[in-house]
């Protein structure tokens, strides 16, 4: 049954990230943007709401990962800062792959550990999933995985992967020589760095500057079967593709809805000859254009976060996720570059955040 | 808790209302759209299909148990799929119409009975709603249009156009001042009769598009009604009659928005078959991808605007206040049919004068009066700006 309002429960945690959003990330994005890394007492501060461990009880977390509940959520921590945003959600993807793809003796080895009281705080995951040919979507993943007897032999490239060089689990998404589409797809943890794998640390990047990713090449790498999290082609692994993509739109709206109020109390505030500037249809149009989109953009998120919950079709899930992530990311690439025009001069400084945010929302491609 | 998916009831109506579309509407699309003109077998048609038997008790039901068993959620799937089958075709469709929602939402409980019982007695009926004026459309406050009383009667003159049904309504709800110096809060609806001395109906429109629909000009020169058939029995203070003509709106955004999307899907269903059937031999791959890729984009971009549609329903449904999000979902539905019919002609644009292309290209005609008519693309962003920044005053 039709239904647009998030239960109870969601309305409080959502609430909880909201005011983490606003206290923790907010004041310290531009600062993490000059570390180029989420600091460890922020990562501590998240680690002890429960937030960053989406996990079963029985590995230690606060319940496992449900899409449309960690949608809001990240659409607030997006709303906070996208860098810092993607850098959490990008670390929380690989333990998240491996509980969605792997098998009971991966699940406890690789995610126990993000749920250590004293050190789970300190440990980063990372999903490589896009590559110099291709954006986040499965069809395009082109990386092989070829079996020669107990090894798998890697080969092709992935971008933009955070926390790329210092990630445990270090996740890769490949399928097997010969398949396409939504078949034959392998997650592959990386544990070390096998022969034949090159791994190049991102610098001068445009933004989400606060999330550190890299580069990887890979050149006949040969990786023990074992490596791989269940069985090639698991429906766990697509499950966990599609969450990133729902995730990454979440983060996505996040930022958007950051642009919007932004320019929108800005140009409440700002007089021009003799008036508010939202006071003129030029600038007030532009604001509704934002918030228009904006909603629209989040209907179809929540639609395909709804979906995975409900566990639909692959297939259908699938589509529905990538939808929703380039329709967010078209969107919140306007928003921000339209709350810089909102601003004029003032977006283009440093002083404001627009100018993050815009680079912020291009690095989303 | 966030759920996406339809009710039984919904999804049964909503192929009842697929299956008309295909049975009824699209077999006669183009040449009632030719002609200008609808053959009477197909009012009688829709009249049985939505009117008769089971239908008129359930509606009679629902309108004895007052608003409360709306579905505006199951009423915005069957505009979506009528839209689909004809737009022009759907405003036709006997009932009613654009008079209901001021009647119901301004209309004493005999005033309800009185002016839309008859609309049951399995006749053809069709109901009116007469707002625009030559010199004015969206800003209500300065209509001309006059009701003064005299005696047990009100007295009406002035001038309405583009009044969809405006000739064969047999009650048309017009929206009058009854003192200009107060503005918007001047203005009153009123219920005119078919037939009442005084009443005329001018021209009829010739339309770039949704030509099978009638849309008439509508004269009152000392048009005398019964002082009982002025809509006041809500609300008793002065803005009653302004909030009367915006409720409707508010009623009617999400509606035309439903529409839109029915009228954008028919074109990218229509642009994706006619890849599949008609593509011109040799035609180059390279841009047959650019225009998957187009396709591809307006179908997730019409997803974007049902579920905004969607929304602005199961608001009211809530009974939360939806304004913002009715222009919201009217204003994007206005701009994305527009996008989707424009690249349906471009894509069939190489191929021979198939019914299909005949029928894309008149849905781009038909498109274009969703960006206007229920409020601009601009009114409709001026509506949301206002909400955005209700502290400051946007002229």
């Amino acid at each position: 049954m039709l239904n647009f309002a998030p239960t109870e429960e969601q309305e409080e945690i959502r609430r909880l990230a909201q005011s983490l959003a606003v206290e923790q990330l907010r004041p310290h994005g531009r600062s993490a943007e000059q570390r180029g890394n989420i600091s460890l007492e922020l990562m501590h501060t998240l680690m002890q709401t429960g937030l960053t461990t989406p996990f079963p009880e029985t590995l230690g977390g606060s319940g496992a990962i449900e899409a449309v509940t960690y949608t809001l959520i990240a659409e607030e921590l997006g709303f906070g800062d996208g860098g810092l945003a993607m850098n959490v959600i990008s670390s929380l993807m690989g333990p998240v792959t491996v509980l969605l793809a792997g098998n009971e003796s991966q699940r406890g080895h690789y995610i126990m550990p993000f749920c250590d009281e004293r050190e789970g705080y300190m440990r980063h995951g990372s999903l490589a999933f896009a590559e110099r040919t291709g954006g986040y979507t499965l069809a395009e993943i082109s990386t092989t995985a070829r079996q020669e007897g107990e090894n798998y032999i890697l080969n092709g490239t992935k971008r933009d992967v955070i926390h790329g060089v210092h990630a445990m689990p270090r996740v890769v998404l490949a399928r097997l020589e010969g398949t396409a589409g939504l078949d034959g797809l392998c997650a592959i943890a990386v544990p070390k760095q096998p022969e034949g794998m090159h791994v190049k640390s991102d610098v001068q990047k445009l933004g989400l500057i606060a999330a550190p990713s890299a580069s990887f090449l890979f050149e006949h790498a040969a990786v023990p079967a074992t490596w791989l999290l269940g069985e090639p082609g698991n429906s766990g692994i697509i499950r966990a593709a599609a969450l990133y993509s729902i995730l990454r739109a979440g983060v996505a709206c996040g930022m958007a809805r950051a642009a919007f109020e932004y320019a929108r109390d800005y140009a409440k505030g700002r007089i021009a000859f003799g008036r508010p500037i939202a006071s003129y249809q030029g600038i007030a149009f532009i604001v509704a254009e934002m918030a228009m989109k904006l909603d629209a953009a989040r209907l179809l998120t929540w639609r395909a976060a709804a979906s995975w919950d409900r566990g639909e079709e692959n297939s259908t899930v699938v589509q529905q996720a990538e939808a929703a992530q380039y329709q967010a990311v078209t969107i919140a690439k306007a928003a921000t570059i339209d709350a810089i025009q909102v601003m004029g001069g003032a977006g283009f400084m440093q002083d404001h955040p627009a100018e993050m945010w815009m680079r912020n929302a291009a690095a989303m491609e | 808790m966030i759920d996406f998916t339809l009710s039984k009831s919904q999804l049964t109506f909503r192929e009842y209302a697929h299956q008309v579309a295909v049975e009824e509407m699209r077999p006669i699309s183009l040449e009632c759209d030719r002609t200008e003109k609808i053959p009477e077998s197909f009012f009688w048609n829709m009249q049985k299909r939505f009117w008769g038997g089971a239908a008129a008790q359930a509606r009679a039901q629902g309108q004895e148990e007052d608003e409360l068993k709306q579905d505006n959620v199951r009423s915005m799937l069957s505009q979506e799929e009528m839209a689909w089958g004809d737009a022009a075709l759907s405003t036709a469709i006997p009932g009613p119409g654009l008079a209901a929602p001021p009647i119901l939402s301004q209309g004493t409980q005999e005033q309800q009975m009185r002016f839309l019982a008859p609309y049951m007695d399995g006749q053809l009926h069709w109901g009116a709603l007469a707002l625009t004026e030559p010199g004015i459309g969206s800003d209500v406050a300065g209509m001309s249009t006059t009701a003064v009383v005299d005696g047990d009667e009100w007295v009406l003159n002035g001038h309405k156009h583009y009044i969809t049904n405006g000739a064969r309504a047999d009650l048309i709800v017009t929206f009058a001042t009854i003192d200009k110096s107060l503005g918007r809060e001047g203005i009153r609806p009123f219920v005119v009769p078919k037939g009442t001395p005084g009443f005329v109906v001018g021209r009829i429109e010739e339309k770039m598009g949704l030509r099978a629909s009638q849309t008439a000009e509508l004269v009152f020169e000392n048009c005398r009604i019964p002082k009982e058939n002025l809509l006041s029995g809500r609300e008793s203070s002065k803005k009653a009659g302004f909030k009367a003509a915006m409720g409707t709106l508010d009623a009617t955004r999400p509606m035309v928005g439903a529409l839109a999307v029915g009228i954008a899907r028919a074109a990218y269903e229509t642009a994706c078959q006619w890849m599949q059937e008609e593509l011109p031999k040799g035609y180059p791959v390279q841009k047959r991808r650019e225009i998957e890729a187009d396709l591809e984009e307006i179908r997730q971009e019409l997803e974007m605007a049902r579920f905004l549609v969607w929304r602005a329903a199961w608001m009211a449904d809530q009974r939360i206040p939806n304004s913002k999000e009715a222009s919201m979902c009217k204003a994007y539905a206005g701009g994305l049919v527009m996008k989707s019919t424009a690249t349906a002609v471009r894509v069939t644009a190489p191929g021979e004068n198939s019914e299909h292309k005949q029928l894309i290209q008149k849905w781009f005609r038909d498109a274009k009066v969703f960006d206007i008519f229920e409020g601009t693309a601009q009114i409709q962003r001026l509506v949301i700006a206002r909400r955005l920044f209700p502290e400051v005053d946007i002229p």
